[in-house]
């Protein structure tokens, strides 16, 4: 294994670390040992500090592909337009889909990636592409961003779940699974498909409060027995996994919508979508690195400005209510909001009126940490047809991404004996975006 | 011509893996189990380390019972054994344990394992057979690799193609990794990096032997001709040739392209469902596969990679790390056991019993897991064993039979209603199997997993219901609070309860005592998810 798996390695971020490791040490010990609550949240300090240091990221997966024709590179006035307008934005000389009044608002947070050209055009394998940032080979599974987020901005010993993932809808959710590949079920999403509470998270009927906590500790005695003198990695993550089950438990309630006053469910409105992404808010407030909401269907073969007046609409909604609360708590400077998608839509408007897949020129957004808001990157042509400049592909952006959040985009886990860099080799981050 | 340069290139390097060196090497006649303690005591005395001692008997009974049979022993099986005093008795041990059904039954598990993993298919009903009746490895990858579809009891056999004929990258990339030891998917788009063994002529070479098969009326069937083409990093178009790892090359003239016209009806008609299946070809690509890679000069890979696989589930950690990454660049920890192993195995005609037999009777494999001195030496040391995960069908028939109560189970019974019980246990521990990962190097226990344990109603219902037939329903019969804790760490940890563990359970057990079904409950979950309980040692 690599010698330093966990961390970027930078002497810098290791003090940090080592900073935050100890307070948090300092601080537990003046808690009870069982965190009926999340204790790490209502110690000051510890709170701060972890605002300080710790960056995170939600991904907001706009799954079967948005057009971004009708949200973030609208044309008017050309053939392949649609029936939309352009509308200024707080940045002078930005334009967005006039489906996204609130978002122009707030563009200054922002910088829209126009130039993407990713080249797959089937939801799973764009799906599998646009979440690794690179394609699987034969004997190789990647892991996806939540899952390299989660070893490189989690906490080993974390109390709180380092990968979420909300996806309540049922189409297109076979194709876009979250995974973790080489780095192994450690680093697997918990998902969510049909309830806003994780799965055997909360405490069977059988058993008291007392028992189930003074039965782990039973367990962790006879554990501790057997572990002396033997040491393996998977026997130290056997006792990870079950000394993180009570803190995953007292987190039951990050889950829970109704938890947050009502002036500020209301911001989000009352769609399923935001109040995950609400949800998604207190996850990464307590320390969770990443959580991907996913929102379906936008595949919109036919019919697909009623798709998009629908949806937009909702996103551009949503997503300002989340930079917003962000930006009050302070948080945005570290947290990464990401809108992305196996691929766009295609300019041509086919006899449906539809838009088709397309993975040739499309865009993303990054928005909050380590991002040079107010910003383009790249263009397309007249039409949309093709990138006019700025060609951008799915490892560029991964590299991107992660050179925002603070993590070396070249640094190598090792596969048995084999170093497998974060993105191939020579893939460099687009500066101009970053901040 | 440049193929026969690369190819005397590689001879001249010396990376054909070759048992050459075979004069130097111990005799074949000495008993398997004697070769692996010289050469593995050898390296531990140049590297001035003295192994772990011996592992105890009920901890030797348990690490054989889960690796030969996929469960922990019974109650009564380390009563017995433990207060065996036959000089002979491990032996006669590991004589019993092949010997039963369940050996048959754990290895086509773990067989099934090594050959389907990733795949939506098994070939675990083809390898019961196969198994059952001892065949060879060759006689088994020739079945996998030529599947006779017409017999029905060959016909499961087919899987192993079937599963992955649709994306030929894969089938090739997986062939060469299982039966080779070999992972040539980094040579697809460019030669191999950091190994100078692996061109793209190699992955395109095995990809050639693979590019005519294809499925029809769901059967597998081979075309006449075919050709690969690929492209080099230079840009410059390459046409392969049927060339095995070694850079040997079968000449045909068989590499040719269906033209144009006839490739559209000939696409049209392996399209079509109707009519009886189509006849097998003249020259099949694959079967040269088989033919060449059996060749007493080509024969290495196979039999190396057979033999670090077995050895590596044995010892949780192949003689060659990695195990798909045999080459050049990467020796063997134990280069000259290898080679005699290869050779042993090759000569007693790839007996799968035999090396497993061999291995498991070894000094190196008996040894204790505590290493009590700092830090325990390398793992490619074999000084001290590995704690190993169980695979999720070993926790899941563990599972169930830790749960039952030690009469169902008992040493009185018949060996055919034994087997009879236990092939009960393991139909019904499936369920519970598929909620566990397959564990791969480096294994991480997931939080979903200790979540599951914690909360889960499946858990709760399957495991730790009291009836009659239950270990829980038979400790909730005994009164003395001593004999419970006897039993219950007996039952489940197959070995008597420490002293201090005694007390820590007879504490818990009193603390509640107000509610001694529910204490009897906890008390056995800390067990079963207890990392003792979770690992072979």
């Amino acid at each position: 294994m690599a010698p330093n798996r966990r961390f970027c390695g930078s002497p810098l971020h290791a003090m940090d670390r080592r900073g935050f490791l100890g307070a948090a040490a300092a601080g537990a010990a003046a808690f009870a040992a069982d965190m009926t609550q999340l204790n790490v949240l209502q110690h000051p300090a510890l709170a701060g500090e972890l605002k300080k240091q710790q960056k995170r990221c939600i991904l907001l997966w706009l799954a079967g592909g948005a057009s971004q024709l009708e949200t973030f590179d609208p044309k008017p006035g050309a053939p392949t337009g649609g029936p939309f307008r352009a509308i200024p934005t707080s940045v002078p000389g930005i334009h967005i889909s006039e489906l996204m009044p609130q978002m122009a608002k707030r563009m200054k947070h922002s910088c829209i990636i126009r130039s993407l050209n990713t080249r797959i055009g089937d939801h799973g394998g764009g799906a599998k592409m646009m979440m690794r940032g690179r394609r699987d080979e034969p004997n190789l599974n990647y892991p996806d961003l939540g899952a390299v987020l989660a070893r490189e901005l989690g906490r080993p010993d974390s109390q709180v779940p380092d990968y979420v993932s909300f996806y309540f809808a049922t189409e297109g959710r076979g194709s876009a699974p979250g995974s973790a590949g080489f780095l192994g079920s450690r680093y697997a999403p918990m998902d969510l498909y049909t309830s806003m509470i994780p799965e055997n998270i909360h405490r069977l009927d059988g058993i008291n409060d007392l028992d189930h906590k003074q039965r782990g500790e039973l367990r962790d005695q006879l554990s501790k027995q057997f572990a002396r003198g033997r040491s393996s990695s998977s026997l130290g993550s056997h006792t990870e996994a079950y000394q993180r089950v009570r803190g995953l438990m007292a987190s039951e309630k990050l889950f829970d919508a109704s938890q947050e006053p009502p002036k500020v469910r209301d911001k989000y409105g009352p769609t399923l979508f935001g109040e995950q992404v609400m949800v998604a808010r207190r996850l990464i407030e307590a320390g969770v690195p990443f959580v991907r909401v996913g929102r379906a269907w936008w595949d919109s073969h036919g019919q697909n400005f009623e798709t998009h007046q629908e949806m937009v609409p909702e996103l551009d909604h949503v997503m300002s209510a989340l930079i917003d609360d962000l930006q009050d708590r302070g948080l945005l400077e570290h947290t990464l909001i990401i809108t992305l998608a196996e691929f766009g839509r295609t300019p041509r408007i086919n006899p449906s009126l539809g838009r088709d897949h397309f993975a040739t020129a499309w865009s993303t957004t990054l928005t909050g940490c380590g991002i040079q808001g107010g910003s383009v990157y790249g263009k397309t042509d007249a039409n949309g047809e093709h990138v006019a400049e700025g060609e951008v592909g799915a490892a560029e952006l991964f590299a991107t991404i992660y050179r925002a959040l603070g993590i070396n985009h070249q640094k190598n886990y090792y596969v048995g004996s084999r170093p497998v860099p974060l993105t191939e080799p020579g893939t460099k981050p687009i500066k101009a975006v970053l901040a | 011509m440049r193929i026969l340069r690369l190819l005397l290139t590689l001879l001249a390097s010396g990376f054909v893996p070759s048992l050459s060196r075979a004069d130097n090497l111990l005799p074949p006649t000495l008993p398997l189990e004697q070769v692996v303690d010289h050469y593995v005591d050898a390296r531990l005395k140049e590297e001035g380390i003295t192994p772990a001692p011996p592992a105890d008997d009920a901890t030797f009974l348990r690490r054989v019972t889960l690796d030969l049979t996929g469960r922990i022993p019974t109650l009564d099986e380390t009563r017995t054994f433990t207060a065996s005093t036959s000089s002979n008795k491990r032996v006669e041990l590991v004589e019993r344990l092949m010997n039963s059904p369940g050996f048959v039954r754990h290895q086509a598990t773990e067989f099934d394992t090594m050959l389907m993993n990733g795949t939506r298919g098994s070939v675990r009903p083809y390898l019961l057979t196969a198994l059952g009746e001892n065949r060879s490895w060759d006689r088994i990858y020739r079945d996998l690799m030529l599947p006779d579809e017409s017999d029905p009891k060959q016909k499961p056999a087919a899987e192993l193609l079937r599963q992955r004929v649709r994306d030929l990258d894969k089938l090739t990339a997986e062939v060469s990794s299982i039966f080779f030891g070999v992972n040539v998917s980094c040579a697809r788009c460019h030669d191999h990096p950091l190994v100078a063994d692996w061109k793209q002529d190699h992955f395109f070479g095995m990809k050639s032997f693979f590019s005519r098969t294809y499925e029809s009326r769901g059967q597998l069937a081979e075309r006449e001709t075919g050709l690969v083409k690929f492209k080099t990093t230079k840009g410059v178009e390459r046409q392969a040739r049927l060339m095995f790892l070694t850079g040997k090359v079968i000449e045909t003239n068989t590499l040719k392209e269906t033209p144009g016209d006839k490739a559209k009806k000939r696409r049209k008609k392996e399209k079509d469902n109707s009519g009886p299946p189509p006849a097998p070809p003249k020259f099949s690509a694959r079967a040269e596969l088989v033919k060449v890679s059996l060749q007493p000069s080509q024969r290495a890979f196979f039999a190396r990679s057979i033999v670090n696989r077995v050895w590596h589930r044995l010892f949780g950690y192949g003689l060659v790390m990695p195990l798909d990454q045999m080459h050049s660049a990467n020796d063997p920890s134990h280069p000259d056991l290898l080679d005699w192993l290869a050779r042993d195995v090759i000569e007693h005609q790839y007996d799968l019993r035999r090396l497993i037999r061999g291995l498991v009777f070894s000094r190196a494999y008996a040894r204790d897991s505590r290493w009590e001195k700092g830090n325990a030496p390398r793992p490619q040391l074999f000084a001290v064993a590995r704690v190993k995960p169980l695979t999720p069908m070993q926790l899941a028939v563990s599972l169930r039979l830790a749960v039952t109560d030690p009469q169902q189970v008992a040493a009185t019974l018949k060996p055919e209603e034994f087997d009879k019980r236990l092939q009960g246990l393991e139909s019904s521990a499936g369920g519970i199997a598929r909620l566990f990962d397959q564990p791969g190097d480096d294994f991480q226990v997931g939080v979903s997993e200790a979540l599951l344990f914690s909360n889960g109603d499946r858990i709760q219902k399957d495991l730790l219901t009291d009836g009659g037939d239950r270990l829980l329903g038979r400790l909730k019969q005994l009164k003395n609070g001593d004999e419970v804790i006897d039993l219950t760490v007996r039952t489940i940890f197959c070995r008597p309860p420490r002293d201090e563990e005694r007390k820590l359970l007879a504490d818990y057990l009193k603390q509640r005592a107000d509610r001694p079904a529910e204490a009897l409950r906890q008390m056995v979950w800390a067990l079963l998810t207890s990392a003792e309980f979770r690992f072979n040692y």
